[in-house]
């Protein structure tokens, strides 16, 4: 085992041992199945300009002098290919993708192994001793480490889990093979916001509608429309309908005037109601903040009725925890919980096991208001009413509270200075 | 204190538009940001010190400063717009581990100082209002962790809106105190007008290299480049946004010049030497009356709070660009984790420096400004080293003006870092 910034600047030496330069970067290949890279060359700093010289050229790699195995002249120079990988130059302090942990992190070190004569990539390390050994302390690190009984053996990551971000000038994504599709959008979301926006937006391409609309819902509005911001507006408008009509009100509401009007005409008719209802509110009050996707029956049903109409209605609703009871004019009447209807007997009219004293905001209730009212009553969603009781939507308790937890402290600066011009 | 707002908002209710012009003056681009910020409490102290120890003599070095602060401050922004890389990132990635441990030390130890500024400003203020000093250092601690945590963008247009309001009275103030005019712009462009003895051209010296360190700060080159990359500013907007470090640059120096000048002509003109808060508060007075103390402290206090956020956090940016701890959900508590405890160490420790019986904001000021004007050329050296790399900036490398302009000031730097070390450790 070795680690590359150990082997740059090792002498390299001619089969006389007449030193011919140092070692300056190595070239690795992914071949076949086998998912880590092969080192396949060296380039050495020479006297003359950097030469590139074949693995199967050397004597030894892993060792303190790298010796020739053939006088240099009769070395063909190594032609470097579309998949190599100069460690040093294209991984080596850069950052890379860590699939495994779904996040951005920065390559302190790569660890190679010798495997059946060849030497391949096994780790990056990414943590601390990276760090001390690349300015000699290594070993004062693990001695610390042993003193204060800390694990500093946390920081590979196998070769197995990365995704180098970088080829060429400015970092670009490889195409996101099978190991991003398999992400949570949550983590995708995350990982968005740590990269350029050459980058993400080749990412976003790569995702269906269904993945795009999932991770635009869990980015900040505004940094939202600055993603969609290059997308065609007919493919915007298929993700807006993907979307929870409140996302996709508070996405709309971060665009130009223009743009939404266009992009609510390209909707379908129902969707882009819902959105011009809700878009008529504030963006941190109740009413700006509810989806309209919830679950209402009319108060003459009985209990089996309502596990019926939730079969057919609940798909499309973003929460069918809770049933709400109305009447014609849509006045709210009394909620109960799935668990009150399951153990309800069939044909009990539902009228009798309903809360009638209902929690309720209303529209233009603050964010930190609604969150309060969640909390304090433990509730999942809150629903929304006007001066007259009538239900419009309801709140569910993350969109709530995201409001008020701190969130990742990276995204908190553009808060304090004008985002939300 | 609350008659102070009072009396601010009386002032200024029936003049709304200047409400609206200092808004305006502040359309908070990175640019503006950094230079108001630049402007901080410690910058308050410094150039009140400047004026009233040496008088108009001193505004000579204004003028270079200010070129100086827009050509770095637009190299940093147009290296992380076209690379789409902060500095930290790229001095890491083309300069690998030790060079980044250095930077990084010596940021961390500048920006400690700067922090301890902050925070001196703040006890002067309670010494203004006779609080004891450790209950509101704990609080304004505790308070900033508050605002870093649920902050949001109207508090902090409010603080900045203060600040502004409070740069403005210095201008006002400046005005009505009927300075020599002649003498103040001559001296932009040639120091005269004062007797050169050997312990005024040693002050010069030491409260120029403070000027410089409190403009063109080690952390302003970090955070213009943060800022920029993290707000996604468009590539296609290079232009505004150059134009933008200009216009921040002509302001951050157009308020010290009027700091400068308001204090000359009240403080030095009269031989009044700066050793408290009340008696920097005189350099307001023309304009505040009665109420200068108040209003003196009430701003910067405003400005010492917006520099105890701002700079921590570019201590913290600069870190996660060095060693690449950004954020990730799975790590999500871990990575706020290192983010906090980096925040609350740096205030924590600046606090308790303060609470040290004895030091004294203005002498503290210009020793921590002249620290951070001699890590500046490292700075430089990397800044210009990038920006001007063909290979990574194109077309949008560094014109041979920029490059030579930045490196013959940095070579001034040095010298003049070497000289101030030189007349404190020899008592010239």
């Amino acid at each position: 085992m070795a680690f590359v910034s150990e082997l740059t600047r090792r002498p390299v030496t001619d089969v006389d041992g007449k030193r011919i330069g140092v070692l300056k970067d190595l070239i690795a290949r992914p071949v076949g199945e086998f998912s880590h890279p092969v080192v396949n060359a060296i380039i050495v700093d020479s006297p003359g300009g950097d030469r590139a010289i074949p693995y199967s050229d050397l004597a030894a790699l892993l060792s303190s002098a790298i010796p020739l195995r053939r006088p240099l002249k009769e070395i063909a120079p190594y032609e470097l290919q579309e998949a190599d990988i100069r460690l040093v130059q294209d991984v080596l302090d850069k950052q890379i993708l860590d699939t495994d942990g779904a996040r951005v992190v920065r390559v302190n070190d790569i660890e190679l192994v010798r495997v059946n004569g060849h030497v391949i990539v096994s780790n990056v390390d990414i943590g601390v001793l990276g760090i001390l050994r690349r300015i000699g302390l290594e070993r004062l690190g693990r001695w610390a480490a042993r003193r204060f009984k800390s694990d500093l053996s946390t920081g590979a990551i196998s070769w197995d889990f990365v995704e180098p971000l970088v080829h060429d000038q400015f970092m670009r994504l490889k195409v996101p093979s099978s190991k991003l599709a398999e992400l949570h959008p949550s983590d995708i979301a995350e990982i968005i916001s740590d990269l350029s926006r050459d980058e993400h937006s080749d990412l976003l391409h790569k995702l269906d509608l269904k993945q795009l609309a999932d991770t635009l819902e869990e980015v900040e509005p505004d940094f939202q429309a600055n993603l969609i911001e290059h997308f065609p507006d007919e493919k915007v408008a298929d993700v807006l309908e993907e979307m929870a009509p409140d996302e996709a009100t508070d996405l709309l509401a971060e665009l130009p005037n223009e743009r939404r009007q266009g992009l609510l005409g390209l909707m379908e008719r129902d969707e882009a109601d819902e959105v011009r209802e809700l878009l008529k509110y504030g963006e941190d009050t109740a009413g700006g903040l509810m989806t309209t996707e919830y679950i209402a029956v009319a108060p003459d049903l009985t209990a089996a009725q309502t596990i019926e109409h939730l079969r057919k209605a609940g798909e499309e609703a973003e929460l069918i925890y809770y049933v709400y009871v109305v009447d014609a004019e849509n006045h709210l009447l009394g909620v109960f919980s799935l668990s009150d209807l399951i153990v309800a007997q069939p044909e009990t009219p539902i009228t009798e096991f309903m809360h009638k004293r209902v929690v309720t905001v209303e529209l233009d209730t603050k964010q930190d208001e609604v969150a309060q009212i969640v909390s304090k009553y433990n509730l999942i969603a809150v629903p929304v009413v006007d001066t007259e009781n009538r239900l419009h939507g309801i709140v569910t308790a993350d969109d709530a509270l995201d409001g008020i937890i701190p969130t990742a402290w990276k995204k908190r600066l553009p808060h304090f200075f004008g985002a939300r011009q | 204190m609350t008659r102070a707002v009072a009396w601010i908002q009386q002032k200024w209710s029936r003049s709304r538009w200047i409400g609206r012009l200092v808004l305006l003056l502040s359309v908070f681009g990175p640019g503006t940001i950094a230079a108001m910020a630049d402007n901080d409490a410690g910058g308050v102290a410094t150039y009140s010190v400047a004026g009233a120890t040496l008088g108009y003599a001193i505004l000579f070095p204004l003028l270079i400063i200010t070129i100086l602060l827009g050509i770095t401050q637009e190299m940093g922004m147009r290296l992380t717009l076209v690379t789409r890389r902060g500095l930290a990132d790229l001095i890491r990635e083309k300069h690998g581990v030790p060079v980044s441990l250095l930077i990084f030390g010596g940021l961390f130890v500048a920006n400690l100082g700067t922090i301890t500024t902050e925070f001196a400003a703040i006890r002067t203020v309670g010494g203004i209002f006779h609080i004891p000093a450790a209950p509101f250092l704990i609080g304004t601690v505790l308070i900033a962790f508050v605002f870093i945590t649920r902050g949001n963008y109207k508090l902090t247009q409010t603080i900045m809106l203060v600040v502004s309001l409070f740069y403005l009275t210095y201008v006002i103030s400046a005005v009505k105190s009927h300075p020599d005019w002649n003498l103040a712009l001559t001296n932009l462009l040639y120091p005269h007008g004062v007797q050169w003895t050997e312990r005024y051209v040693r002050n010069y010296l030491l409260i120029g290299m403070g000027v410089l360190g409190t403009t063109i700060t080690p952390w302003g080159q970090f955070f213009i480049s943060s800022f920029a990359f993290d707000k996604k500013i468009d590539q296609e907007t290079l232009k505004y946004s150059q134009l933008e470090t200009y216009w921040g640059a002509f302001l951050t120096d157009f308020f010290s010049f009027f700091m400068i000048v308001a204090t000359a002509s009240t403080l030095f003109s009269r031989g009044i030497p700066l050793t408290s808060g009340e008696q920097a508060a005189e350099a307001i007075r023309p304009f505040a009356g009665q109420l200068a103390s108040e209003l003196f402290a009430v701003g910067i206090l405003a400005a010492a709070f917006m520099g105890l956020v701002i700079v921590p956090l570019s201590t913290a940016y600069a870190f996660s660009e060095f060693f690449g701890l950004s954020g990730s959900l799975d790590s999500d508590y871990q990575s706020s984790k290192t983010f906090y405890t980096l925040f609350m160490i740096q205030l924590v420790a600046a606090a308790l420096i303060t609470a040290i019986p004895g030091i004294s904001l203005f002498h503290f000021a210009i020793a921590t400004q002249t620290l951070n004007a001699m890590i500046l050329p490292l700075v430089f050296y990397y800044l210009i080293k990038l920006a001007s790399d063909r290979e990574l900036m194109g077309s949008h490398a560094n014109s041979s003006f920029q490059k030579s302009f930045t490196a013959w000031a940095s070579v001034l730097i040095v010298i003049a870092s070497a000289l101030t070390v030189a007349a404190v450790l020899l008592g010239w």
